[in-house]
């Protein structure tokens, strides 16, 4: 098959945003059904790559490379077991995402579109690249989209949030890119080759010093992406401020991002110093998960209250991702999924409300389930999927991500399962005062139930909640074997850098034996 | 081969300038504009000879004028810059009232100062070129004759720049004084041969790097740069931000090209230049995040940008240098006509409150203004994205870990201002009623290219770095 399938994917969106320019921004509707054309012609270029996608290796598959600059930036993308998954979800929601706007978002559509679209590639490159540098642009240009995004089509305090958003995501990925030009020069000293090619720089023997920062520096990065707590502060201004299909995309899948980074970058490149901050990491996890929950159960704004949740959900993952072992890491993944599907559809469901209402505070709701009862049935689902009730996706995930959990840290797994207990309380109260009890508020009484776009939006969600949550086996197949080969790779580079660390500790000690020894017959010839 | 065929480059601007002078005289004023195509005609001549010579490497007048291929490169790229701010100002100098002749005149002198500056390894005659460039920027930067701001820029610049060429000479003649020669290549050979060390060559070296920081208003002999960018014109503004300082660092790499490799006393000036760059990042960022004026913003930017620059002559990596002086000058020449563009018969808008809104009102200037900040940011696809990766990169590979951290969050602060007047312009209700005149499209071409260029530097380089290594490799001969 010669059919550039993965740059068809990535650049498909973008050459949409493109065209869009050229089109009067009088025909909003013309507009918002290309952009609905686009990106669902996205998701059926990603299908094909899930079924023909072998899960019985760990190689990166549909490789595409080409020349590019030259001096190891080439254009390299590829997709493998952990990214497929990830690249189908993003490709899944942006549909749904944009049809959520359909009638939210009023003035400058056509500019927010042509900015979903970017921010589509921008997403969609981040999971292919093979190459650093072609990584660290998508990485850098998805904010540009997002920036705009908050900026003017979010809430009062829009402005705020996004440079916030904008800076502390700079602030990290900057450290990361002088952690990457050290790799890049640390390849060419080692090999005489100029390459940014990820497979290249995990044959890199680095010295268990040199890791610490480096580590740092891409841990730092991908940690407030995810974003973990002290580095999550931006997170509930973005969220709160950003229109539905922003949280929704920001939620689902921006957050993935810092997770797939330790996944793809991190963990990989730098396994001695994994094994060092471990204990430290596996801390802010906790904290996260603990954080987070305690303060969803406060929260007086529904949407910040989901983006609390998602704190502490990402928590758990994080936490499931440095247990280092088979079920936590594929736990983690799914989970990642899982998260994605039932926040993003959270943030839906508020923006349903939202939309009637003008108002996310949680005491101006109230009984609205006598008034809407469809969407009272769809936002119960999305929920009980968010809490993790057997039967529907969230379920799968956490266990899988506890089980591993456990098998490496008992205590770890006893705090880390009250991500579940504290989600129930956190997730079920809000649902108590908003959906049910009598109507306190006269407005509710006015509220029309779901539309048939709406309900169209959330079926989608709401199929995949049920059949991931019964059915995992298909999209669990697919990681089995790049899951495999990571944690592989994890393990047996941390025994060679060691073994590799007491020879040179040798060899250095032998050499300065040799010079003492030479000293000493200089200091004979002198004394001579 | 007759020998006077190396100077046609320069010769053809400098015949353009005293033509343009002359016939100013004979134009009626709604005919200035004439002027302007007349410069342009001259300088596509003076570029079309120096793509001819590219591979002929004239040498003449021993050694005093050098045509290589890195000159040529730099007479290119200032040719490209001066054609650029001849376009934008067009409409601007009938608009602003300032439409005198002379002008194009005198961008044309200030070109051959700057080729002359460029095309030499002798001090005295770079020191010529930078006089011959610095007595026409004096009076591009008091061009508007009637107003304050314009009259103070030219005698901050004047008393400033004239005392910045004093320290240059001085240090010109101290380093005669301890080598007894104004040859680049002599000077620094005796920098590698000196096993003692003389505290007069030293002091002459300190004084022409001092006399250069102030060309290229390296933090802290910056002090006139934003009031001089402020008063000025504002193409001449572009102009400056660009050509004096692709000048001053072309020259300042002839000169560290051969010091670093194994100069006695290179670990002086390296901690000297160490600083001077940090400072310039940090100073440069910091203050302008305190600006409400556009044109300052941009002032305080080029100081920053400065910085970077540096960091590359630090690395040695000259090739970065080049690529980032050529990626510069896109963005930057397109901010300014950006900022030009917005502006109407007798008034420029220029305090970030009038930008507010600006983005929806005029789309597609706040888009291309958007681009180049973004690329002045360094945020990728952009030309300033990979001109930075490569200074940095090299830096890093040279192991100046530290300075780049120090570089890469200096730039973390730029993004907040470069970002806040993209906020005025797009997240913001208009508070101000901004009518712009509309009809300039040789200013909307230069827009375009400059889009053009900042777009394809960032994704296609391929050819430009080609051509800025064949260039840079004639630095070793």
């Amino acid at each position: 098959m010669n059919i550039p399938i993965l740059s068809i994917l990535i650049f498909l969106p973008l050459t949409g945003a493109i065209l869009f320019i050229f089109i009067p921004r009088e025909k909003t509707n013309l507009l918002k059904y290309l952009t609905v054309a686009v990106t669902v012609l996205t998701f059926l270029v990603a299908l094909p790559l899930y079924f023909n996608f072998d899960g019985s290796t760990a190689d990166p598959q549909f490789v595409e490379t080409a020349e590019w600059i030259g001096y190891g930036i080439n254009y390299h993308v590829g997709i493998d077991g952990i990214s497929l998954l990830l690249v189908i979800l993003t490709v899944f929601l942006f549909p749904i995402a944009i049809i959520s706007s359909w009638t939210s978002i009023k003035d400058k559509i056509k500019e927010y579109l042509i900015f979903m679209l970017m921010l589509e590639t921008g997403i969609i490159g981040v999971f292919l690249s093979l190459n650093l540098f072609l990584f660290y642009v998508f990485w850098e240009a998805m904010l540009i989209p997002m920036y705009f995004l908050i900026g003017i089509w979010g809430g009062k305090r829009k402005i705020y949030a996004t440079v916030k958003f904008v800076l502390f995501t700079m602030f990290g990925s900057l450290l990361m890119l002088v952690a990457i030009f050290f790799l890049y020069s640390t390849y060419y000293k080692a090999s005489g080759i100029y390459s940014l090619n990820i497979f290249d720089f995990q044959k890199l023997i680095l010295d268990p010093g040199v890791q610490i920062w480096l580590f740092l520096a891409f841990a730092l990065a991908f940690a407030i992406k995810i974003p973990l707590f002290p580095f999550h502060t931006w997170l509930p201004d973005a969220h709160v401020q950003a229109p539905t299909a922003g949280s929704v995309i920001l939620a689902a899948v921006l957050l993935k991002m810092g997770a797939y980074g330790f996944l793809r970058f991190a963990l990989p490149l730098f396994p001695d110093a994994v094994q060092k901050f471990l204990p430290l990491l596996a801390v802010l996890c906790l904290i996260s998960i603990i954080y987070g929950a305690l303060m969803a159960l406060i929260q007086k704004d529904i949407k910040s209250l989901v983006a609390y949740s998602s704190v502490s959900h990402m928590g758990l993952i994080m936490l499931a991702v440095f247990s280092l072992n088979f079920e936590a890491m594929e736990g983690a993944i799914y989970q990642m999924l899982n998260h994605g599907l039932s926040t993003g559809a959270l943030f839906l469901c508020v923006g349903i409300l939202y939309e009637r209402s003008h108002t996310r505070l949680i005491k101006d709701y109230g009984g609205v389930s006598k008034q809407m009862p469809v969407f009272s049935a769809f936002f119960l689902v999305c929920m009980l999927s968010s809490v993790g009730l057997p039967g529907l996706n969230g379920f799968v995930g956490e266990v899988l991500c506890l089980f591993g959990i456990f098998k490496s840290s008992h205590i770890l797994a006893a705090i880390g399962v009250l991500t579940i207990i504290l989600g129930a309380a956190y997730l079920l109260w809000m649902y108590q005062r908003v959906m049910q009890g009598p109507i306190t508020n006269d407005k509710i009484k006015s509220f029309p139930d779901l539309n048939k776009r709406e309900i169209g939006f959330l079926i989608p969600i709401i199929i995949m909640m049920f059949w991931m949550g019964i059915y995992p086996r298909p999209f669990l197949r697919k990681m089995d074997a790049s899951v495999t080969h990571l944690l592989h790779q994890i393990k047996s580079r941390t025994s060679v850098s060691a073994s590799v660390q007491k020879e040179e500790k040798k060899l250095i000690t032998k050499t300065k034996e040799e010079k003492t020894e030479e000293s000493k017959e200089k200091t004979n010839i002198l004394l001579k | 081969m007759n020998t006077y065929i190396a100077l046609y480059p320069i010769l053809t601007i400098v015949t353009g300038a005293l033509l343009i002078i002359l016939l100013e005289v004979f134009l009626k004023k709604e005919k200035k504009d004439y002027l302007g195509f007349i410069a342009v005609l001259f300088l596509l001549v003076s570029g079309a000879e120096c793509i001819k010579f590219w591979n002929k490497g004239f040498s003449y007048f021993e050694g005093n004028l050098l045509l290589d291929k890195f000159a040529l490169f730099f007479f290119l790229i200032m040719i490209l810059t001066v054609i650029f701010i001849t376009l934008i100002s067009l409409k601007y100098l009938s608009l602003q009232n300032t439409d005198h002749g002379e002008y194009y005149g005198l961008l044309l002198f200030a070109l051959s100062g700057m080729m002359i500056m460029v095309s030499s390894r002798d001090f005295l005659v770079i020191f010529l070129g930078l006089e011959v460039l610095s007595m026409a920027s004096y009076a591009l930067a008091g061009l508007k004759r009637n107003d304050e701001r314009s009259s103070e820029a030219a005698i901050k610049y004047f008393l400033l720049g004239s005392f910045a060429s004093a320290f240059l000479v001085f240090g010109i003649a101290l380093l005669y004084g301890a080598v007894f020669s104004t040859d680049i290549s002599t000077i620094m050979n005796f920098f590698h041969a000196e096993t003692s060390l003389s505290l007069m060559g030293l002091t002459g070296m300190a004084f022409v790097i001092i006399g250069f920081g102030f060309k290229i208003a390296v933090v802290p002999f910056h002090m006139w740069t934003p009031d001089v960018y402020q008063g000025s014109p504002t193409p001449v503004t572009a102009f400056f931000s660009i050509g004096p300082k692709a000048a001053g660092f072309a020259v300042l790499m002839r000169i560290f090209f051969p010091f670093w490799k194994e100069a006695v006393n290179s670990e002086i000036f390296f901690h000297i230049l160490w600083i001077l760059s940090v400072l310039t990042m940090v100073v440069g960022n910091l203050v302008a995040l305190r600006q409400k004026n556009v044109k300052r913003i941009l002032a305080y930017s080029s100081i920053a940008h400065a910085g970077y620059i540096l960091v590359a002559i630090l690395a040695g990596d000259n090739s970065g240098l080049v690529f980032y002086l050529t990626v510069y000058l896109f963005m930057n020449i397109g901010a300014f006509s950006a900022v030009i563009a917005l502006s109407r018969k007798g008034k420029e808008f220029l305090e970030l409150e009038d930008y507010s809104g600006i983005g929806f009102r005029y789309p597609w200037i706040g888009a291309t203004f958007t681009v180049f900040l973004f690329s002045l940011a360094g945020f990728p696809p952009t030309g300033g994205f990979l001109a930075k990766f490569y200074i940095f990169s090299s830096a890093v590979h040279k192991g100046l870990v530290p300075l780049v951290i120090i570089g890469v969050l200096a730039s973390l602060i730029s993004v907040f201002y470069y970002l806040r007047i993209i906020i005025y312009m797009y997240m913001r209700k208009p508070t101000r009623n901004v009518e712009i005149f509309s009809y300039n499209p040789a200013l909307f071409l230069v827009l375009f290219l400059c889009l053009y260029g900042v777009l394809m530097l960032g994704i296609f380089p391929g050819n430009i770095l080609f051509y800025i290594k064949q260039a840079v490799a004639a630095l070793a001969f």
